[in-house]
Formats: structure tokens, sequence, C-alpha cells
């Protein structure tokens, strides 16, 4: 069953990406270069309406949240170099895997080379492991942990604020 | 102009905020990347099964016994049936320019060349895992599902991410000199 919903989810997931123009080059580089805004104001507007949506669960014990631990150094290089990958390839892992379903052989090649990268680290990861992801390590805080106020009203917060940012402050293009 | 997207990014952007709603509720949240990780250990078991079995890191995603194909696995799945059934039902509303493997917005810059192109995308698709994996998340782990958690690592990965990215585009699509 749980499988079933896996794979159901991930299709309305695969679905609304390719709709909303996420697998485009042209969309994710107009964001990286910060000149076409579809991109950011999908990711915002997804964010605005997720954030009050689990933290809405929350407050009836009903949500399933999985925090990821924050690692300080293994974040920040991680991020780096996913970054750098994420502008040359102009893919991100979720949508290598749309544009190789619509047949574009460019997000064929990011998914090949995602699955090299994915070994290589599995090979590198006994000696990064210390010093990057044990090293500065605090475990899985959310910022409610951090600053001590109830989840549910920092969610409303940000989610009214990138809201606003996403539907009434940023234009669709700036030249 | 036939140009925007075939939906507009208020009606994707809600739809998945719902979507990651429903997911955290039935579930768990919405992630990608770990999965190429459960593919190699699955690869790797068929090819290799001594070398998956004493590696760290994979034998964390599935033993002999259990491939780790689960909820994560579907998930990721179903985005390749998904996409692959929207796309042809509704490829005819997709804007000229967003299909293809050659991106014109690429070609402008770096020349028409296919070998270029799938080299860049490969090494591309390499750090992008490489990094997520150290990183513990990508795009959708760590900043869409990641950030509405609040979670302060995926705070730091999307601040981190979007500043070397920018960076990255802007150096590469610096104007050259004439």
């Amino acid at each position: 069953m749980t499988l079933m919903i896996g794979f159901l989810i991930g299709c309305a997931f695969g679905a609304i990406l390719y709709l909303g123009g996420a697998s485009s080059y042209r969309n994710i580089l107009g964001t990286l270069l910060l000149k076409d805004m579809t991109i950011i104001k999908l990711m915002m507007t997804a964010i605005g309406v997720g954030t009050l949506g689990i933290y809405l669960l929350d407050l009836g014990q009903l949500a399933h949240m999985s925090v990821k631990p924050a690692y300080l150094w293994g974040i920040a290089a991680g991020g780096g170099i996913f970054g750098i990958g994420w502008a040359v390839s102009g893919y991100c892992p979720g949508t290598c895997v749309v544009g190789t379903a619509e047949g574009k052989l460019d997000a064929v090649a990011t998914l090949i080379g995602a699955l090299v990268g994915a070994f290589l680290f599995a090979i590198a990861f006994p000696s990064l492991d210390a010093l990057l992801i044990q090293n500065a390590n605090f475990g899985k805080i959310t910022l409610s942990d951090l600053i001590g106020v109830p989840g549910f009203y920092i969610a409303a917060a940000m989610s009214a604020a990138l809201l606003f940012l996403a539907f009434f402050v940023l234009k669709d293009r700036y030249e | 102009m036939h140009d925007k997207p075939i939906i507009s990014w208020r009606a994707a952007g809600v739809s998945l905020g719902l979507l990651l709603t429903l997911a955290t509720y039935l579930v768990s949240p919405l992630g990608v990347s770990t999965q190429f990780v459960v593919t190699d250990a699955i690869a790797l078991h068929s090819i290799a099964p001594e070398m998956a079995e004493t590696n760290a890191y994979l034998a964390k995603y599935g033993t002999k016994q259990d491939w780790g194909v689960g909820y994560g696995w579907m998930l990721v799945f179903g985005m390749l049936i998904g996409a692959a059934v929207t796309s042809r039902a509704l490829g005819h509303k997709q804007p000229e320019e967003d299909k293809g493997s050659m991106p014109r917005l690429w070609a402008t810059q770096f020349g028409p060349s296919r070998i270029k192109r799938l080299s860049a995308a490969f090494a591309g698709g390499l750090l992008l895992l490489f990094g997520a994996r150290l990183a513990g998340g990508c795009t959708s782990g760590h900043m869409i599902s990641g950030i509405s958690q609040l979670a302060v690592g995926s705070l730091i990965f999307g601040i981190v991410t979007f500043s070397v990215a920018i960076l990255t585009a802007k150096f590469l699509f610096r104007q050259r000199g004439n």
C-alpha cells in the first residue's frame, strides 16, 4: 500500500514539475540569472503552502515529519557543489528524471552523471564522514527549536511572507 | 505569445505545496536524491554483491535480501511515469523552446556542439548527486520539504545552493568581449 501511495504521489510530482516548466533549461537558467522568476515563484508558493499545511497537520499530531540533521560543513560544501552542478546542467535530481521522461538527451546525460556522482560519494563517504558530517553537527533542529517559538507561528509568518513576495512583489521578468 | 509553461507558477506551486502536505500526512515528505544511491546499491548488488555489502554507505540502502525499493524509490519511479504520460498527452501545449535536447539559450552561449552539451550535462549531474549526498538532500528533500518543515540545515542548504548556483550561472553567461 505504501508503495502504491509513493508511486501515485510521484506521478503527480513528475506531472506538476513538467507542466510548470521546471524541466526547462531556459526557465532554470532564467531564474539563476535573475531574469525569469517563474521557477523561484513556483518554489516560494510550494513552500508557502507546504509549510502551512505541514504545521497545520502538526497541530493535530498528524504530520509524519522528517527533519534532516544540520551539519554545517557538509551542508555548506555539498550545497556549493550542488549549486555548480545545477547551473551547469540546468537540472536538479528531480527534474532530470522528468526531462528523461520527456526524452531529452541532456537530461539522460545528467541522470547518468547523477548515478555516477552518487557512487563516487559512496566511495568517498568513509573519508568525508568524520570531517564534514559528524563535525559541527547540530542534529535534527528546526527554527522552532532554535528560537523557542511554536512551529506553527513561524510557519504562518514564513508562509505569509513567501506568498506575499511571490504574488505581489516579484515581477515575472527582470531585464 | 505561446511562451509560458503549460500551467502557471501559481497553479504548479499551490498543487506542489498541497501534494507535499498530503505526502507528509500519508507517509513522509518528498525527496529524490537518496534514490540515486538506492538505484546504485541495487545495480551493484547484482554486479558485485561483495563490494555493495562492504561499502559503508551503500550498505545502508539495501542488502542482498532487501534492495531498498520502498516508498521513496516508487515515488521517483512514479515521477518518471507521471512526466512521461503528461508530456505525451500535453506535449503539444509545451513551448517549442522548452522541447528537445539542445536548449537554445545554451547553444547561443556555448555553440551547437551536442558533445559539449551532453558532457556538461553529465558533469553537472555528477556534481549534483555528489553534493546532494554530502549535504543530505536536494531541491525537493532539502529546499521544498526541508524548508517547509523549518529545518535549520535545509535553510542553510537553500541559501548556499542558490548563492553558488547564481554566481556560477552569472559566470557562465558573462558577456564575452567582442
